[in-house]
């Protein structure tokens, strides 16, 4: 049985509040892309989160960050308090860890987590923590935009979801990932000034992840396969499967399992670790 | 300390394969599965990396068990974790729906066997896993611990994504027992 406040949404599943509900989650990037998805997690249900961004609010974040006000921005109030508090006022009993560093500095929460929800800006980030999903076999979802200016004057608004899945096709394996791109990147940076964003486009590939999150977890349509990579074009607009789907293998070549999981330099239970679990038996004896 | 196993929707299924496969006089099928440890912050994450099938001639005739694994194959596993640092965790599957139990004979057996794996790996978690029809549970022997801790979630990656916290699975049983290919 589902609550009253789930009953629009009952048909994900008798077990589905259940589910969503023990899900953890960590977002990486809480501005335009992350601030929505947090948004709607806390709607669905979702009551564990993991929240990362190393920065505040500023002027120019008030475009696209949901939940983000003037106030914020002139107290220059960490992101992941601002979500934090955004979270709370729909899910106030949410589980809220804030890491307000790069998600490096803290990535052990990463580890055990449901999923990982990347909005990241760069495709060597997106690299560096695909790569590390991949090694602890973490599910990690993935949202990115951008507006182009053409030739001609005109702008393109394009962007794309990803769930990349361990021991399934990676963003490597969809091209989306390139040694290439992630070496123009390089090359260009400090060059670009600020990229241009705007609100709706995340919101639309916000809503495509959570709906992955969803099917991932709780798949209520038993007909349906997971789309893993769904192409958005906000000119026409419209979402669409990738057609390099059609051609992907079904096993990633980037991260074969069992090749790259867990710590290389693992070699043994901490002795610290040790005593400490022997403790705890000798209490509960 | 909590300990958190993941095993990829593919190996899971290998796994409820090799496990359903009849043998020439066992009842049941065992196999080893091999997985990387690592750090979590309150505890130990084991990432589940190979299936190791046990030969029908590595198998011994006893009565009075389901299976009873021959020297054989605890030398296969035993070299494996020898040559790779891995923790080495036996699986077996019991034939009911709900959490699954160790059995005395369970419990007897993996208190001899489990030792000899440090002999190879020290310091590294050791144990056994059982499956049931829509669950699974797992008891983990730490280096010079008074008891095993068990597994306390465990989650089958892959599409969908299932998570089984204590023995309780997150979504429907079938979909546990009879993944898709």
């Amino acid at each position: 049985m589902v609550s009253t406040r789930s009953q629009r949404q009952s048909f994900l599943g008798p077990d589905s509040e259940k589910v969503l509900s023990s899900g953890v989650v960590v977002i990486v990037g809480l501005c335009g892309g992350g601030s929505h998805i947090a948004q709607l997690l806390a709607h669905i249900g979702v009551d564990n989160y993991k929240i990362v961004d190393p920065d505040f609010v500023d002027d120019p974040n008030l475009n696209r960050m949901v939940g983000s006000t003037p106030n914020d921005a002139i107290e220059k109030r960490p992101k992941v308090e601002v979500i934090r508090d955004l979270i709370l006022r729909i899910r106030p009993a949410a589980n809220i860890e804030m890491f307000a560093t790069k998600w490096q500095e803290n990535h052990l929460p990463l580890r055990s987590c449901t999923a990982v929800f990347g909005c990241v800006d760069s495709f060597a980030s997106r690299n560096e923590l695909e790569a590390y999903c991949r090694r602890f076999l973490i599910p990690y979802i993935d949202i990115g935009m951008d507006v182009h200016e053409l030739a001609s004057g005109r702008y393109m608004i394009s962007g794309q979801v990803i769930a990349s899945i361990p021991g399934q096709p990676c963003m490597k394996c969809m091209g989306v990932l390139t040694e290439e791109r992630i070496s123009q990147e390089a090359q260009r940076y400090g060059d670009a000034g600020d990229r241009p964003q705007v609100i709706w486009p995340n919101g639309v590939l916000a809503s495509t992840a959570v709906g992955m999150f969803v099917s991932l977890l709780t798949p209520w349509d038993k007909q349906s396969e997971l789309v893993p990579f769904i192409e958005y074009d906000g000119n026409s607009p419209t979402l669409k499967p990738s057609s390099v789907i059609a051609i992907l293998d079904k096993e990633c070549k980037h991260y074969p399992i069992p090749k790259g999981l867990g710590d290389p330099m693992w070699n043994g239970i901490a002795s610290d670790f040790l005593k400490q679990a022997n403790a705890l038996q000798r209490e509960a004896d | 300390m909590k300990l958190h196993a993941k095993i990829t929707r593919s190996l899971f299924i290998q796994i409820l394969h090799d496990l359903a496969r009849p043998h020439p006089f066992a009842l049941e099928r065992v196999v080893f599965v091999s997985f990387r440890p690592a750090d979590l912050r309150d505890g130990i994450l084991l990432l589940a990396n190979n299936l190791h099938t046990i030969r029908d001639d590595d198998y011994e005739r006893n009565d009075n068990v389901g299976a009873m694994l021959g020297s054989g194959a605890f030398r296969m596993a035993l070299q494996f974790a020898y040559n790779n640092p891995v923790s080495m965790f036996h699986i077996h599957k019991h034939d009911h729906s709900g959490i699954p139990r160790d059995s005395l004979v369970d419990r007897e057996s993996s208190v001899q066997f489990v030792p000899d794996f440090w002999k190879v790996r020290p310091r590294f978690p050791h144990g056994t896993i059982i499956l049931s029809k829509d669950s699974m549970s797992g008891l983990t022997w730490l280096p010079n611990m008074r008891r095993p801790i068990p597994i306390s979630r465990f989650t089958i990656v892959g599409t969908p994504i299932i998570e089984v916290y204590d023995g309780k699975h997150s979504i429907a049983a079938a979909e546990f027992s009879r993944p898709r290919q």
